[in-house]
């Protein structure tokens, strides 16, 4: 039987493969879009990240087999936050 | 137009936040309102104590590295966010963070705030946000 920790491993490999391929090719059916895979396969395609959450959490209510990407997003880019700790 | 005000919190602006726990408990978490964090095209509204992203069963998205106040790569989750007063409710991209400003329980970024009008509204001792 296949654990949670295992079939979050495998979405989040699946979702680094996507973003490469969609940030490779932007003829991807994925670039540019919200990906929401669960339990290892691609769940959900949308072009929003509300219809992409709404959509994953119909098909695969548990958080711990789901995960989302925006495809194309380069993820080496840093976000600061400049506030206080 | 809507308009909901807090006042400051240790002399800093607050914004108040209502999350749905997965026992569909709903509990309110006070957090900066800090136009300093972040951009306005960044994707991730909130940082959050990451407790709280569990608790509330949101589903993660791939991580983003941060810089400044907080470094290295940092989970980011979905979850529900709401502010009655203002009739918002929406899914959006929560950062998990491991501490959080003293005396607050997260920080609302500047692509949050941004989502409404922010400010005073002529009044130095509180903050708020107001739909358009």
């Amino acid at each position: 039987m296949t654990t949670a920790s295992e079939i979050q491993v495998r979405n989040q490999e699946l979702a680094r493969a996507i973003n490469e391929e969609a940030r490779r090719d932007p003829h991807s059916p994925y670039a540019g879009k919200w990906v929401g895979i669960a339990n290892g396969q691609v769940a959900v395609v949308a072009d929003t990240l509300g219809e992409m959450a709404k959509e994953l959490r119909r098909i695969e209510p548990d958080p711990q087999k789901s995960f989302g990407v925006q495809a194309s997003r380069d993820y080496t880019k840093v976000t600061y936050i400049w506030g206080p700790r | 137009m809507p308009r909901v005000v807090w006042p400051l919190l240790d002399q800093q602006p607050m914004v108040e936040i209502t999350l749905t726990r997965t026992d569909g408990q709903q509990v309110r978490r006070q957090l900066l309102a800090d136009t300093g964090a972040g951009k306005g095209q960044d994707l991730e509204d909130l940082a959050l104590a990451e407790a709280d992203c569990v608790a509330c069963g949101g589903f993660q998205l791939n991580p983003v590295l941060l810089g400044g106040a907080y470094t290295g790569s940092h989970r980011v989750y979905i979850l529900r966010i709401q502010l009655p007063d203002l009739g918002f409710d929406q899914d959006l991209a929560v950062i998990a963070v491991p501490t959080c400003p003293d005396g607050f329980e997260g920080i609302a970024a500047f692509v949050f705030l941004n989502r409404f009008g922010y400010g005073n509204f002529g009044n130095p001792t509180q903050f708020g946000l107001e739909t358009p």
